[in-house]
């Protein structure tokens, strides 16, 4: 790349601890073709319109997946191989891992965990409206994703708040200033090794390490059970991936939709006359769904790198270029929607880019995390349930995570 | 244009997302032993229909079969 119009800062951490710097992306989405972004020693394209992150998204050839990094920045040859997950793997090494869990997420199989994720959300909302309210994230947003992956994966229930532990350790990676002592949970692997750089990191492979032992030896009817048995006959899935697999599985499982509920809540209690919509329709449809989703944008951005020359809304792209497709952009472009920056739960069409950008890395726990909120919303309008946020929420000052660590919700 | 078209499966690039079966259950279904989808029934649909088929298939394993020329009747109110 050369010469290019440089973007405004959109990385700097501290930038989101006010949340998604939409006047930048506005300014960027206004010019034409794309921007550069400075970042360490180099810099990277910003893919902003919805357009242009969909033509990014359907060419994994071109935008690769598997080369450099999946995040902004660069990982030295052996840190990317130990740290190589479903996430930054390209065909046909992802549509092999990908389809050894593919059947679990599928609608038709995530709709059989419906029951058990009523059970979850009405056993969470009941207390909550018990005691009037409090912690929105605390008590709701974090407990019900996590409680439902773990019965998915089939690992004990009792562990999910040690793995929501570890989950806000690893979020807090992806920030400036993680507080966990490089030899944190007895790591003693390189931290540049390990995802987000985090010995929160070892101690989730730590845990799926023993969990698969455990199930060699006495297999379940579970998903831990069919990826170590995958491990087992006939190599389809190495130990590093499965290593990495189940971390992914525990991380994006629990953290992305944990992240859409609380901005959902945030989302009802801030545009008060779209849940008195909804308690008018007496149901939650899946326009209001994916308006929640498009709203949290839980993600804010996923990276490629251009495995050739070529070009992007009219500006080149050099084979080797990072582009980093903002998804927290697109799901408010104005060339797809009017009033973008209204929360309409009644949206006729909503081809948003929370699940990413529509290609073959499009999040594989979409349908689940589809179903954990509509059943979420269910139950809150079954008990008449509308929520006042009387706290500003505690922002992650992450770029990549659009997280929410608390936010006092109090029920009216 | 309107009319009928015709969609394959390559098979190559499927990861077994579930798009299609969840639009067109009667067309598609996800097998839950290899993880990837199957034609199920007779895969023609209306052109507009089929397209925002392959459109969402975020594999791109779903594609226009240009091979097969589908001969069916004139779909209605379609001038």
């Amino acid at each position: 790349m050369t010469s290019a119009a440089t973007s405004p800062d959109i990385v700097s951490p501290a930038i989101y601890l006010e949340g998604i710097p939409h006047r930048q992306f506005s300014e960027i989405m206004a010019h034409p073709g794309l921007l550069w972004h400075p970042y360490q020693d180099g810099g990277f394209w910003v893919v902003s319109r919805h357009s242009d992150v969909k033509a990014v998204s359907k060419q994994p050839k071109l935008f690769s997946s598997a080369v450099g990094h999946t995040n902004l920045w660069d990982l030295e040859a052996d840190a990317l191989e130990a740290r190589r997950s479903i996430i930054d793997t390209d065909a046909p090494d992802h549509t092999r891992i990908r389809r050894l869990v593919s059947k679990v997420f599928t609608p038709r199989n995530i709709n059989l965990w419906e029951n058990v994720t009523r059970e979850i959300a009405c056993e969470l909302l009941d207390d909550f409206q018990r005691e009037g309210g409090g912690d929105w994230v605390n008590k709701v947003a974090a407990p019900l994703p996590i409680r439902v992956i773990l019965s998915i994966l089939g690992v004990p229930v009792s562990d999910a708040d040690y793995l929501v532990e570890l989950s806000n350790y690893l979020v807090e990676g992806t920030t400036d200033k993680p507080t966990l002592a490089p030899d944190a949970f007895g790591n003693t692997t390189d931290l540049r090794l390990l995802p987000f750089r985090s010995p929160a990191s070892h101690a989730l492979f730590e845990y799926g390490e023993q969990l698969g032992l455990k199930r060699k030896s006495d297999p379940q009817e579970d998903v831990v059970t069919q990826l170590v048995m995958a491990e087992e006959d006939g190599n389809r899935l190495s130990a590093a991936e499965y290593r990495n697999l189940f971390h992914v599985l525990v991380f994006a499982g629990n953290e992305t939709t944990r992240t859409a509920i609380a901005h959902g809540a945030m989302a009802f209690a801030e545009f008060p006359d779209q849940w008195k919509r909804l308690e008018i329709d007496g149901e939650i449809g899946a326009p209001a769904v994916e308006e929640l989703l498009r709203w949290a944008t839980p993600v804010l951005h996923m990276r490629r790198t251009a495995t050739a020359d070529t070009e992007l809304s009219g500006t080149p792209v050099s084979q080797g270029d990072k582009v980093v497709m903002w998804y927290s952009a697109a799901n408010r472009d104005p060339a797809v929607y009017d009033q973008p920056f209204d929360f309409v739960v009644s949206r006729e069409t909503n081809s948003h880019f929370s699940f990413g950008g529509g290609g073959p890395h499009f999040c594989l726990g979409a349908f689940l995390a589809r179903m954990e909120i509509r059943i979420l919303l269910e139950e809150m309008l079954n008990r008449k349930m509308a929520l006042r946020q009387i706290s500003a929420p505690t922002r992650v000052a992450s770029n990549f995570i659009h997280g929410i660590l608390s936010v006092e919700m109090e029920v009216v | 244009m309107t009319g009928w078209t015709r969609l394959g499966l390559d098979m190559n690039r499927c990861v077994g997302v579930g798009q299609c079966e969840l639009l067109e259950p009667d067309l598609f279904r996800v097998d839950d032993d290899t993880g990837t989808a199957t034609i199920v029934g007779e895969p023609v649909l209306p052109s507009q229909r089929a397209e925002a088929i392959v459109d969402q298939c975020p594999s791109g394993a779903i594609q226009i079969d240009n091979n097969i020329n589908p001969t069916l009747p004139k779909l209605p109110d379609t001038d």
